[in-house]
């Protein structure tokens, strides 16, 4: 039989770097699940994403027990390590701050197609791209198919 | 430690602008991110921070962000869980672990008190166990032992039980450091030193038996230390990563000299040992 859910939680913890101070300590504490085991898992599995962002959701049950599946890093997160910014355009239409090229946008699309339920490649690659104009990113280069 | 809650309203306030706000401020020192309807919030340990690093961010966006800072005391967060569902268990069917407050547990041939707080170390996680079922079968009768990563201290204090002839104990987390403290006085056990810092503590003192239960990342880069401070033949116990990191670990160790003496493992967590020659 399927345990009874108490709770979900979602939170963007960075690789390796799940402690039980705020915000993990007060939204795990307060549902009784031990801070520290989830932690242990948490940064046992991110390693090697250590300093990356990391959406990850907490499913807690009725018997306090957990489980927790870590997402990729959001799109806006690849874009910035793609394009090498470190800050946003106030006129991204205008004033561009970097450029990635299509076979970037392509990667990105399907790093995070795992995390889209009923999404295609294409429909996914529009999403990024259209992420990184709204970050003063350009995009350069022809649109690879996806056939 | 004191964290600093950072709150931002966004203005128009839309998934795609939340996720840029969050892209940029990742590359400042905020460890973790979480968001409700109106809000979103970030958190950075410590008390200063760097306003004017964030503003810049927030100022080279295409919306308005509104920020606002709050100071988050420390406090034992894991209160509810110690005290309500953690449970007295029986390590290797000969170690119990317990809380002062427990009152109803069966006796064993070795009782170790545990005041949890925000420490890692009850015997709930299988790196603890796995380190734990080692030492249980081990002689340590005058071996001096160095516990890395020590948490609530369970495994050195497990060590000095088996009959250490003395124990360090380092962690680099404040709670860690004030809970090994308060668990070796609540045991008796004497002849446990905890201290607070990292690897670079090492170097005055050599060692027979290394316990490392920490991460991957921390064990690889620090492994010339433990490897430097180990006497010849004495042995490395390390935990606190997957199966799938075995590789990076076992390459590091090898380089250092050191051979490979076995490892266990549990849902696919593991203890792995080495030996210095």
């Amino acid at each position: 039989m399927a345990k009874e859910i108490a709770g979900l939680i979602k939170l963007q913890v960075k690789g390796g770097a799940a402690n039980p101070s705020p915000p993990i300590g007060p939204a795990l504490g307060s549902k009784g699940v031990n801070i520290m085991q989830f932690c242990k898992q948490f940064n046992g599995r991110t390693q090697d994403l250590a300093g990356k962002v990391l959406p990850v959701v907490i499913t807690v049950y009725a018997d306090k027990s957990f489980d927790f599946v870590i997402k990729q890093p959001p799109v806006a997160v690849q874009l910035i390590e793609a394009a090498k910014v470190k800050k946003g355009s106030a006129e991204p239409h205008l004033v561009k701050v970097g450029s990635v090229n299509w076979e970037q946008i392509k990667m990105i699309a399907e790093i995070k197609l795992e995390d889209l339920n009923c999404f295609s490649l294409e429909g996914a690659m529009s999403m990024v791209a259209g992420t990184a104009r709204s970050m003063g990113i350009t995009v350069t280069g022809e649109r690879p198919s996806t056939n | 430690m004191n964290y600093t809650q950072i709150t931002f309203k966004l203005n128009p306030d839309n998934q795609e602008n939340r996720e840029i706000l969050v892209a940029l401020l990742s590359d400042l020192s905020f460890e973790s991110f979480d968001e409700t309807e109106e809000l979103v919030m970030g958190y950075i340990p410590g008390e200063t921070v760097d306003l004017e690093q964030i503003g810049e961010i927030t100022a080279s966006l295409p919306f308005s962000v509104q920020t606002e800072n709050e100071m988050i005391p420390d406090q034992n967060w894991n209160e509810v869980w110690e005290k309500n569902y953690f449970k007295p268990l029986l390590i290797g069917n000969r170690c119990l672990v317990r809380a002062p407050f427990h009152t109803e547990f069966e006796p064993a041939e070795f009782e170790l008190v545990i005041e949890p707080k925000m420490a890692f170390g009850t015997g709930n996680h299988e790196t603890t166990t796995l380190v734990a079922e080692q030492i249980l079968n081990m002689d340590l009768s005058g071996k001096t032992v160095l516990d890395m990563g020590c948490g609530t201290g369970i495994l050195g204090m497990m060590a000095s039980l088996k009959g250490a002839k003395n124990v360090t104990a380092i962690d680099i987390d404040t709670w860690s450091f004030e809970s090994t403290v308060e668990n070796a006085r609540l045991n008796n056990i004497f002849n446990l030193e905890a201290k607070l810092g990292d690897a670079s503590l090492l170097g005055d003192e050599t060692y027979e038996i290394i316990f490392a239960n920490i991460h991957k990342n921390v064990i690889v880069n620090d492994l010339p230390v433990y490897e430097s401070v180990l006497q010849s033949g004495g042995k490395l116990y390390l935990s606190g990563f997957n199966t799938h990191d075995m590789p990076d670990v076992k390459a590091k160790a090898e380089s250092l000299g050191l051979r490979e003496t076995g490892f266990q493992e549990k849902n696919n967590w593991v203890v792995y040992s080495f030996e210095k020659p």
